[in-house]
C-alpha cells in the first residue's frame, strides 16, 4: 500500500511543488494520476522512491516511512519510468538478471528471465541481445520485466505509455491488470486518459501540486472523464496565458 | 550488492573502447620506455664499468700517502630504470681529496652522446605510470555518474535496497578492478623487458622495492579515480565533466610541477657557485701565504736558504712524491706536511662553511619545490617512486653525506698513522738512506756519483720502488641496502598518499550524498 498524508514539497528555487497531498493506493488497485506537465505527478512519484525529501509530511509505503527507512520501503516497490534505458551493452537478459540480483533476487535461471520477457511481449530473438539496439517500445518491456521480476508489492509507473504502439499499449494494460489481480498497489502517471477509463480503478487529476479531483471507476465511468480532466486542463492552460499575457 | 555493482561496471568498462585505447596505449609505450630506458641503463654501467677500473688502476699505482685520493664512483642502481629520479642531471664520481670537502658528484651525467638531441622528450617508467595511470583513471571516471544519471539507470538502481554510501563504494570498486590489471599488466611487461636482459640482475631489497612502487601506483591510480569520481559527483552532465577532468589533469601533471619548479626559485633565492668560489679562491690565497711563511720559517729553522729537489712530483692539493732529496728537504717537508696538511684540513672546514651555505641553498630550493608540488599526486607519487628506487635528492644527498664521512674516517686513519708527520706520507725512500747536503757533495767530489751526469744511485728513482700496500686503508663503501630506508624515507609521502585518497573519499562522500539522482 502507497500512502501521502499532507504531502509538500518546495524546491530550493522556491517553487510549490505539492500542496498537501493525500493519496492512498491500497492493495490490489490501481490508481492513475493524471495532470498537465509540472502539475506535480513525477514529484510525487519521486519522493515515494526517496529521491527527494519532502518539505513537510508523510509518505509510507507497506506502512513504513519512506524518510525514516528509505532503504527498507525500496524492497517493497518497483518502478518503470518514462524512459527506460538500462545498460546498453548488456542484453536484455543481462539487464535483468543484474536487477534481479540488486533485487535480491539471485537464484534466477535462465529460462526464469525468458519467461517474464515472454510475458511482457518481448520476442524470443531480442532476448540475448544488446540493449542498445532496442527500441523504446522494447526497453520498456525489458523494464516492466523487471519490475515484475522484483514482484514487489507496489508498483510506480510514470508516463509507461508514452511513446509506445497502441499494441505495446494495450499489452501493457494488461500486464497492469494482472498485477492487480495479483493483490498490487499500483500508481501510474500518465497524461493517457484512455487507458485510465480501460483499467484505473481510481483517478486522480492534479493541478498545481493539488490534488483537484479523485473520482472512483464507477463515478468516473458514470461522469464524462474526460470533459473532467480537460477542464481542468483548460483551466491551467488559460492560467497559463493570462500569466504570460500579463 | 556492491560486488555485483562493481562487476558489472568491471564488465561493462572491459568491452568499452576506452579499456582497449588505454590497454593498448600501455602496450605500446610501456615497452618503448623500458627500451629506452635499459638502454640508457646499459650505457651507464659501461661508464661506471671503465670509470671504477681506471679509478682501480690509479690506486694500485699509489707510491705515497699523499697520493691518497680516492676516487669514487656510484654505481647505477637497477631501479634507476623505473624511476629515473636526478640521476641524470648529476655526474657519477669524485676525487676524494683531503684538502676538501666533497660536495657534488661530477664526471660523466646521464646526458645523450649527441647534444643536439637533447631536446629529445624521454620519460621513465614512473613518469609513464604518473601520466598513463592519471589519464586512465579521469577517463573511466569522469561520467562514472552523470553517465548514469543521463542513461535513467542511477534511478533504477537506488529503487532497489543499494545505498548512496554502497553504490559509491561499488562504483570505486568497478574502476579500481578495471585498472589494477592494466597496472600489473604494465609492471609485469617492463619487468620482463628488464629481466630478460642477461646484463640486468635485481636483489630482493630491488625486487621488494618494484613491488612497493606497484602497490603505491595502485594507491595513485585510486586518488585520481576518486578526482574523477568527485568531478563525477559535482558535475549534472558528462560534457561538463570530461572538461573540468581534462583540465584538472593537466593542472595536476604539468602546470603544478612547473609552477612549483620556478616557484621555488622566486621564494629561495642561491648566489651563483661563482661567488661561492670567489670566496674559496680567498681562503686558497690566504692558506697559500701561511704556507710561504711556514716554508720560510722551517728553512730559517734548518739552517738552509733554499729547497733542492732531486726528483719531485707535486701539487698544489698536497700531493708530494719524491726520491733522491737531500736530508734537509725531506726533513724540511716532512716539517712543513706536520704543519700544513693538518693546516689544510682547517681550510678544507673554513671552506665548507661557503659550500654548505650554497648547498643547504640548493636543499631549500628543493625542499620548497617539492612541497609546492605536493598539490599534485601525480608529485607526490613521482617523489616516492624516485625515493623508492634510490634516485631522489634526498637518496642522493645521504650518498655525499656518507662520501664526507668516508673522508672523516680516512682523515682519522692519516691521524691514527701519524702520517702527516711521516716521511713515507711522500716518499719510500728508506730515511737511513737520506743523505745530508754536505755528504752529498762530499760523495760528489769523490766520485761516488755524477748527479750533473744523472748516475744516480736507483733508489733515487721513483721506478725503483713498488706501489704501496694500500690494504688497510679505510675503504669507501654504502652500507647493505635494506628496502627499510627507502621505505621509512617515503613513509611520509605515502602516508600524504593516503591522507589525500581519504580525503577525496569523503568529499565524494559527501558530494554524492547530496546528489540529485532525477
Amino acid at each position: 500500500m502507497l500512502q501521502a498524508v499532507e504531502l509538500t514539497k518546495r524546491y530550493e528555487d522556491g517553487h510549490l511543488a505539492l500542496d498537501s497531498l493525500n493519496l492512498e493506493i491500497k492493495p490490489g488497485e490501481i490508481f492513475f494520476l493524471l495532470g498537465a506537465n509540472g502539475a506535480g505527478k513525477t514529484t510525487t512519484i519521486n519522493l515515494f522512491l526517496n529521491f527527494i525529501e519532502p518539505t513537510y509530511g508523510k509518505l509510507t509505503i507497506n506502512g513504513i516511512d519512506v524518510v525514516k527507512q528509505p532503504l527498507l520501503t525500496k524492497q517493497y516497490v518497483s518502478y518503470v519510468s518514462e524512459n527506460v534505458m538500462l545498460y546498453g551493452n548488456f542484453s536484455a537478459r543481462q539487464n535483468l538478471d543484474f536487477f534481479a540480483r540488486l533485487g535480491g533476487k539471485s537464484n534466477l535461471t535462465r529460462k526464469d528471465y525468458y519467461n517474464v520477457m515472454r510475458s511482457v511481449g518481448l520476442q524470443e530473438d531480442a532476448f540475448e541481445k544488446k540493449l542498445k539496439t532496442f527500441s523504446k517500445g522494447m526497453r520498456q518491456k525489458v523494464g516492466l520485466a523487471i519490475a515484475i521480476l522484483k514482484d514487489a508489492d507496489n508498483v510506480i509507473l510514470d508516463e509507461p505509455t508514452s511513446g509506445l504502439d497502441p499494441k505495446s499499449a494495450s499489452e501493457l494494460m494488461q500486464i497492469l491488470t494482472n498485477l492487480r489481480n495479483k493483490g498490487k498497489s499500483i500508481l501510474m502517471c500518465t497524461h493517457d486518459i484512455f487507458r485510465a477509463k480501460t483499467v484505473a480503478d481510481r483517478v486522480g487529476i492534479m493541478k498545481e501540486g493539488r490534488l483537484v479531483m479523485l473520482r472512483s471507476r464507477e463515478e468516473f465511468l458514470q461522469d464524462d472523464l474526460e470533459k473532467i480532466y480537460l477542464h481542468y486542463m483548460q483551466e491551467a492552460v488559460m492560467f497559463d496565458d493570462a500569466n504570460l499575457n500579463s | 550488492m556492491i560486488w555485483l555493482i562493481a562487476k558489472k561496471d568491471f564488465i561493462l568498462n572491459l568491452t568499452s573502447s576506452r579499456f582497449v585505447i588505454g590497454f593498448l596505449l600501455c602496450l605500446v609505450i610501456i615497452p618503448f620506455t623500458m627500451v629506452v630506458s635499459v638502454d640508457g641503463y646499459e650505457n651507464q654501467m659501461r661508464v661506471y664499468e671503465v670509470d671504477r677500473a681506471e679509478a682501480q688502476k690509479k690506486w694500485q699505482e699509489i707510491k705515497v700517502y699523499s697520493a691518497v685520493r680516492p676516487e669514487i664512483v656510484k654505481e647505477p642502481g637497477a631501479l634507476g630504470i623505473f624511476s629515473r629520479g636526478i640521476e641524470n642531471n648529476m655526474g657519477n664520481s669524485l676525487i676524494l681529496r683531503l684538502g676538501e670537502y666533497p660536495l657534488l658528484l661530477t664526471g660523466h651525467a646521464g646526458t645523450r652522446d649527441n647534444p643536439l638531441l637533447d631536446a629529445f622528450f624521454s620519460i621513465d617508467f614512473s613518469s609513464v605510470i604518473a601520466i598513463l595511470m592519471s589519464l586512465l583513471a579521469l577517463v573511466f571516471s569522469f561520467d562514472l555518474f552523470t553517465s548514469e544519471r543521463e542513461e535513467g539507470t542511477m534511478k533504477l538502481v537506488f529503487t532497489t535496497r543499494v545505498s548512496r554510501s554502497a553504490f559509491l563504494i561499488a562504483k570505486f570498486l568497478g574502476i579500481v578492478i578495471t585498472l589494477v590489471p592494466i597496472l600489473l599488466f604494465s609492471f609485469i611487461l617492463s619487468t620482463l623487458i628488464v629481466v630478460l636482459n642477461p646484463s640486468i640482475t635485481f636483489t630482493s631489497v630491488e625486487w621488494i622495492g618494484i613491488i612497493l612502487l606497484f602497490l603505491v601506483s595502485i594507491l595513485y591510480l585510486m586518488v585520481f579515480i576518486l578526482i574523477g569520481m568527485t568531478i563525477s559527483a559535482l558535475s549534472k552532465k558528462s560534457s561538463t565533466a570530461i572538461v573540468v577532468s581534462l583540465l584538472s589533469w593537466v593542472w595536476l601533471l604539468f602546470l603544478v610541477p612547473d609552477i612549483a619548479y620556478y616557484s621555488s626559485q622566486s621564494v629561495s633565492k642561491i648566489s651563483p657557485y661563482d661567488n661561492v668560489l670567489y670566496s674559496l679562491d680567498e681562503l686558497d690565497r690566504e692558506f697559500a701565504k701561511k704556507t710561504e711563511e711556514k716554508w720560510d720559517e722551517i728553512q730559517t729553522q734548518l739552517g738552509i736558504d733554499g729547497v733542492g729537489h732531486w726528483n719531485w712530483n707535486g701539487g698544489a692539493d698536497g700531493y708530494d712524491e719524491m726520491y733522491g732529496c737531500v736530508w734537509e728537504t725531506n726533513e724540511f717537508h716532512r716539517r712543513l706536511n706536520t704543519w700544513r696538511e693538518p693546516m689544510r684540513l682547517t681550510y678544507a672546514d673554513k671552506k665548507w662553511a661557503f659550500q654548505k651555505e650554497w648547498l643547504d641553498g640548493l636543499q631549500q630550493q628543493e625542499h620548497i619545490r617539492q612541497v609546492m608540488s605536493w598539490l599534485s599526486p601525480s608529485e607526490i607519487f613521482q617523489q616516492i617512486a624516485s625515493t623508492l628506487c634510490r634516485t631522489s635528492p634526498a637518496s642522493y644527498l645521504r650518498y655525499m653525506q656518507r662520501i664526507r664521512e668516508y673522508r672523516e674516517t680516512l682523515i682519522a686513519y692519516f691521524q691514527g698513522k701519524k702520517l702527516f708527520e711521516s716521511f713515507a706520507y711522500f716518499t719510500q725512500q728508506d730515511p737511513k738512506s737520506f743523505l745530508t747536503i754536505a755528504k752529498t757533495q762530499e760523495m760528489e767530489a769523490a766520485g761516488v756519483f755524477d748527479t750533473e751526469n744523472f748516475k744516480v744511485p736507483p733508489h733515487w728513482e721513483g721506478s725503483y720502488y713498488s706501489p704501496l700496500n694500500l690494504d688497510d686503508v679505510p675503504k669507501f663503501g654504502i652500507p647493505k641496502q635494506n628496502h627499510s630506508e627507502a621505505l621509512n624515507a617515503s613513509f611520509g609521502l605515502v602516508v600524504g598518499l593516503i591522507a589525500l585518497g581519504t580525503a577525496l573519499f569523503l568529499v565524494v562522500i559527501s558530494v554524492f550524498r547530496k546528489y540529485d539522482v532525477r
